[in-house]
């Protein structure tokens, strides 16, 4: 017969090489942190909804022709109206545009993944795998007063009476039983001969076999308390254990800031968020945005208003203060404030003044990250430079700066393309900082 | 599978030998394999019945398996250029459906028995891979799976830059050498039109010289048997063997993509005529005739963002029948500007299947397109191009140009070398220090630069001294010259 139905129980060589290649595909994902970190699909999701992250490296690559730059192209068929759309393509990331070559599907991969996945990679990519640290975060508030535990002995404005009782109950109950057992005489009648005997069980005892009648005892009590029974409480402090964490955000919004240097500050307020998520119970984010005048704003004003008008960064670490003062007390949250702007500030002297007295109320880290142009006339970093004394650091051309003041760390990041993006992340995450 | 159904498969299979010879077709024994879906998605993905590892393979198992899983059901097809023909059908499928595959695989064994494309290759290659790919385990278990990965990786980047044309003129060095000397003719001189071919000039001693050190001899397109045999690596044994295997896999798949329009087309032509047979003797009942229309449809479909060539080959076979039985062709008929004549055209010439049987024998898709695909083929299948606009966030796929005689030149381009761009070996000694230098015959289209980069880090990879790759790319309406070179350090590039 030409037809024919063969066996094939082998094994499944398809899922073997399957699992090869999403391992693969898992690799690509960390090598492509920094790209994936920039990505506007990330930032701008809605709650709760996976990402779709292109990926590159597990294509098959030969060489292929590309079009003219930019432009991908290929044949259909079923449509004559030129011009019209037939459909539409995700970016790749930061790669060039173009289809490659003749065939779809099998070189352009999506792969569908979770933000919490991506932050798990980040910070293994920091050492610092598998962070669970929500514990080791708690601050600990005095809450007064509380019962700890039940001891024998005490002082008597502490006695519980309730458990005072219940063990002379339980003693009682025991002694009646002991009571049958060795005389032999019903529950009842051991109970009133133990009520008669007024608790010695020994008394008792010979009054049940001396076998005269029982004295009445109904107005006898059925329990008697005894130095064996008292129960004392023990106190101690109590403490309320919190974990709570809050970003001041300070962005200036002066003409000079574009929007992609308000999307710089909005990706980044997204990674910190996300992992200060990852590591407190509770995390806060308050927006600040300023000119020469600071204010508290919401989210979306701060992302998508700009205002005409000079810069006065100091405005913005003075309200900063003011928060801590009045809603964020520092003995209570981790305060990080972080601010951005291009560093054109009117009177850098005063805003490193400002920064010093907000670094006296004792947050949890303070940073800045300056967005520079070609043309941006900065000077803030500077200025934070000297005022605070930071040392500079440079690794894989980013430039950072480092210090610390009364013990907080402070952190001065610039930002000059979105590839600057993952290391200023990594710099602020690094572990004595969180 | 119940026995039943197997028996019943039998009899479609002896019915469509039948029918299939009865309307002129000629084929190598045929056999089917009827295989749980699995393993038929495992063999779409391998390429081959039982193939080597490698992730791209399980890369493309999981897409396939994704595709069938969400129900985006096609009549599978697998069918093997051997001798018996070997095809699969899975045993999911409805039973016309794999009747409608059988008659389908019936043509295909037809197509590959005859065009001679097909004529030069291995016919054993299912056994081949299935030992390869027991070496290969063994490679992995002795040398290391990433290290067997790696040059797998390399070695599938170049698979497609070979010498189509190698089993006409396969020459080693030195006889390509002595070719070029003058001491030996590459054709024995037999055809009456050979005094014309101007004898080729005769080298100096200078250049002789020059040529007994150069190598390549000459340019080759044969990147992947270069770097086999050349690469100063050096290459070690087995990893020359998995570079071989792949190579030969190749080889063997090239006349498959070389034809696929006219082949599928083919296919697809000649199963509606066995099909029409099959309904005409109530071999299939009307629910199962309804099945088929709805699959075959499905088969035939227009896919808005690449060819189908079920559809497309289809689609110009069926117009050359009808031009050739009516002799619509020749200067007399091309130069109609009448628009009604042109439509009533009609010379009772009779000639269409004939013709399709000659045009099967001889033809690659780069020629059958550029020959045949008429105007009115265009302009009922709307054929277009496409071309993506960017936008911020993404690319908006626009309907680009509708005019048939442009979107033809451009089709015709993309399919010449099967899509491959050309890249030749020009010198294997660069600079007197064994660095590769290759060039890019280029023909109007630049390389796709990201591709170009990875693909000279794998050939670096393989070389390990420095690669270098001429090329050209448009700029500001001209074309410049481009460098590629690759050394430890990575990918540089320089424009002129």
């Amino acid at each position: 017969m030409a037809v024919v139905q063969p066996d094939y129980s082998s094994t499944p060589r398809g899922k073997t090489d399957a699992a090869r290649h999403r391992r693969k595909v898992k690799e690509a994902i960390h090598r492509n942190l920094p790209d994936i970190v920039g990505d506007e699909a990330i930032i701008t999701r809605k709650e709760g909804q996976v990402v779709k992250v292109p990926i590159k490296g597990v294509k098959s690559y030969h060489f292929i022709h590309g079009q003219t730059a930019g432009e991908g192209g290929g044949f259909g068929s079923g449509e004559s109206q030129r011009g019209k759309v037939i459909g539409r393509r995700p970016k790749q990331g930061q790669g060039q545009g173009g289809k490659p070559g003749g065939e779809p599907g099998t070189d352009y991969l999506e792969t569908e993944i979770d933000i919490e996945e991506i932050i798990q990679m980040m910070l293994e990519d920091l050492g610092l795998p598998n962070l669970r640290r929500k514990e080791v975060r708690e601050t600990v508030i005095p809450k007064g007063w509380t019962f700890e535990s039940i001891e024998r002995s005490g002082i008597r404005p502490r006695l519980d009476k309730k458990r005072s009782i219940k063990e002379a109950i339980k003693r009682t109950e025991v002694l009646i039983g002991a009571l049958m057992e060795q005389t032999g005489r019903a529950e009842e009648e051991c109970r009133r001969a133990l009520v008669a005997a007024k608790g010695d069980s020994g008394v008792a005892r010979e009054l049940l076999q001396s076998e005269e009648p029982l004295p009445d005892t109904s107005d006898e009590p059925e329990y008697l308390l005894e130095s064996d029974d008292l129960r004392y409480r023990t106190i101690r402090e109590d403490v309320e254990y919190q974990s709570n964490a809050v970003v001041l955000a300070m962005m200036d919004v002066s003409g000079s800031m574009g929007t992609m240097k308000k999307y710089f500050a909005r990706s980044f307020y997204f990674w910190m968020l996300s992992f200060l998520r990852s590591i407190y119970r509770t995390v806060d984010i308050r927006f600040i945005s300023h000119t020469t005048e600071a204010k508290l704003v919401d989210e979306y004003e701060f992302f998508h208003k700009g205002e005409s008008g000079g810069t006065k960064c100091a405005s913005a670490y003075e309200l900063a203060c003011e928060l801590i003062d009045t809603e964020y007390p520092t003995s209570r949250w981790n305060v990080y404030p972080f601010h951005f702007s291009d560093g054109e500030d009117w009177d850098p002297d005063r805003t490193v003044e400002a920064a010093k007295t907000l670094l006296a109320k004792d947050p949890a880290a303070l940073g800045y990250g300056e967005i520079q142009t070609e043309y941006s006339a900065s000077v803030l970093m500077k200025a934070l430079e000297q005022g605070l004394r930071l040392q500079t650091y440079q690794n894989d051309g980013f430039l950072h700066y480092e210090g610390t003041v009364n013990q907080t760390p402070v952190l001065g990041v610039i930002l000059r393309t979105r590839d600057d993006l993952y290391p200023a992340l990594r710099t602020f995450l690094k572990p004595d900082r969180v | 599978m119940q026995r039943t159904d197997l028996k019943r498969l039998n009899d479609a299979d002896q019915l469509i030998r039948e029918i299939a010879t009865d309307l002129g077709l000629e084929f190598m024994p045929q056999e089917f394999d009827v295989v749980p879906a699995q393993k038929m998605l495992e063999i779409m993905a391998y390429r081959l019945p039982v193939n080597f590892s490698h992730w791209s393979f399980g890369r493309d198992y999981e897409i396939e398996r994704t595709k069938h899983e969400h129900g985006y059901a096609v009549p599978y097809e697998v069918v093997f250029n051997s001798d018996p023909c070997r095809a699969y059908l899975m045993d999911t499928n409805p039973f016309p459906i794999q009747v409608l595959v059988m008659a389908h695989v019936y043509a295909h064994n037809d197509f590959m028995k005859n065009n001679r494309h097909f004529q030069n290759s291995r016919r054993d290659m299912i056994t081949t891979a299935a030992t390869a790919a027991e070496r290969f385990r063994g490679y992995e278990e002795h040398y290391g799976i990433d290290a067997v990965e790696r040059v797998i990786d390399a070695g599938m980047a170049i698979q497609w830059n070979i010498d189509p044309t190698e089993h006409i003129h396969r020459q080693s060095e030195d006889e390509v050498r002595q070719r070029l000397y003058g001491w030996s003719r590459e054709l024995a001189p037999s055809g009456p039109y050979d005094d014309l071919i101007p004898d080729r000039p005769k080298p100096t001693r200078n250049q002789k010289r020059a040529l007994q050190k150069r190598t390549p001899p000459e340019p080759t397109p044969d990147l992947l048997g270069y770097i086999i045999n050349h690469s100063p690596r050096p290459l070690e044994e087995w990893e020359k063997d998995l570079l071989s295997v792949i190579k030969s896999q190749a080889q063997y798949f090239l006349p498959y993509r070389q034809t696929k329009i006219m082949n599928e087309g083919w296919a697809t032509y000649w199963h509606e005529q066995i099909m029409q047979r099959l309904f005409q003797k109530r071999f299939l009942t009307a629910e199962e005739h309804g099945y088929y229309n709805l699959y075959n449809a499905r088969v035939k479909a227009h896919h808005p963002r690449n060819l189908n060539p079920y559809l497309f080959g289809y689609a110009i076979l069926k117009d050359l029948e009808d031009r050739w039985n009516k002799g619509r062709f020749g200067p007399e008929f091309e130069e109609l500007t009448d628009a009604y004549t042109r439509d009533q055209w009609d010379t009772g010439l009779g000639k269409g299947r004939e013709k399709l049987f000659e045009v099967r024998r001889t033809h690659m898709d780069w020629f059958f397109v550029d020959e045949f695909l008429s105007r009115e083929v265009v302009e009922n299948l709307d054929l277009y191009l496409y071309l993506e606009r960017e936008h911020p966030s993404y690319y908006e796929v626009v309907v680009a140009e509708t005019e048939w005689q442009k979107v033809k030149r451009i089709l015709v381009q993309s399919l010449m070398n099967s899509g491959v761009p050309r890249i030749l070996v020009t010198d294997g000694n660069y600079r007197n220090s064994l660095q590769l230098y290759l060039e890019h015959a280029y023909e109007g289209l630049p390389l796709q630069d990201e591709y170009a980069r990875k693909t000279l880090e794998l050939i670096h990879y393989l070389w390990d001294r420095p690669v270098y790759l001429e090329t050209n790319e448009p700029y500001n309406d001209k074309t410049r010259g481009k460098l590629y070179a690759v050394d430890e350090s990575g990918v540089h590039v320089r424009t002129e």
